[in-house]
């Protein structure tokens, strides 16, 4: 018996059309730009892999930084969500020093996934992950080096 | 069940959908999700995409029916309208939808844009730029298209 977990509304929009959306929206531009992402396989009719781009956020070591991130839809986004990684190096308590992937034991927005959430809700979070407390002053690797 | 709170006319289209088929067009609506079906669209006779069986995904959003269904291919298609990713520019899936329309008329109209192709309202860009520019050529790799990606076991 499957009722609506989600409250409400018991409609489920299926991956594909999901992402669909989610690649509309990041096609249009998000807000200030402080957060945006694309498909990097245009031919992909599954649309597994995005880049997504952070602005490091003002007042921490992060500012002026522009840091690229691979996400990783596989066929059960987004009940499941997506694997999370950084390709540009950077030091941040919840990302592998080995391969810039995101913990998600570390990042409570993966940990404690629901299926409303997307891409740029992990880029905003990440966003403001990077501004905290334990974060925001951390040395960081050389600009424009790579995991 | 799943899905009971289903409205009464997505409930009735899917029972029409079923028990009287339109020539060349499937739809079922998925196991775990009512409002998200399975489609088979065979290409028309007489048309670049003839002996082909193309796949494609539809979705009844919660605004159904004021808001159209979104549909699109999952079989590769070579065709002006329709783009890399399958989705497809046709007038009624946009400004022209009215809650008249149906599931049955939306799939025929797809089924139509397969027999009269329109370079002119194009969405893929450079499958329209070919098509006016040589549409002899542009059919044949349609027809080549049809036979790599629509065919098969």
């Amino acid at each position: 018996m499957t009722l609506g977990s989600s409250g409400g509304s018991s409609v489920v929009v299926p991956r594909n059309f999901r992402l669909l959306e989610e690649l509309e929206r990041g096609e249009k531009g998000i807000g200030d730009g402080s957060v945006s992402y694309g498909m990097d396989d245009a031919d992909d009719i599954f649309m597994r892999s995005w880049t997504g781009t952070i602005i490091g956020p003002h007042n921490t070591v992060h500012e002026g930084r522009i840091y690229q991130l691979k996400l990783f839809c596989d066929k059960d986004y987004p009940d499941k969500p997506p694997t999370v990684r950084f390709h540009s190096r950077i030091n941040m308590n919840c990302v592998s020093h080995d391969n810039g992937m995101v913990d998600p034991k570390k990042f409570g927005l993966l940990a404690n996934w629901q299926r409303e959430y997307s891409m740029e809700d992990i880029l905003t979070q990440l966003r403001k992950e990077m501004a905290s407390a334990q974060n925001r002053k951390l040395v960081q690797p050389p600009e424009g080096t790579f995991f | 069940m799943a899905n009971s709170n289903l409205p009464r006319r997505i409930i009735k289209e899917t029972q029409r959908l079923l028990s009287e088929p339109a020539p060349g067009i499937s739809a079922s609506p998925s196991e775990e999700n009512m409002r998200y079906f399975n489609v088979m669209i065979l290409g028309p006779t007489q048309s670049p995409y003839e002996g082909g069986v193309f796949k494609l995904e539809l979705f009844l959003p919660e605004e159904y029916p004021m808001a159209p269904p979104k549909v699109r291919f999952l079989t590769k298609i070579y065709h002006p309208n329709i783009d890399k990713l399958g989705r497809i520019c046709l007038d009624i899936l946009k400004d022209k939808w009215s809650p008249a329309l149906q599931i049955r008329t939306v799939l025929l109209s797809i089924q139509a844009l397969l027999s009269a192709p329109n370079p002119d309202d194009p969405l893929s860009d450079n499958v329209a730029k070919h098509w006016k520019a040589n549409e002899t050529e542009a059919v044949e790799t349609a027809k080549e298209w049809t036979r790599l990606y629509a065919t098969g076991a």
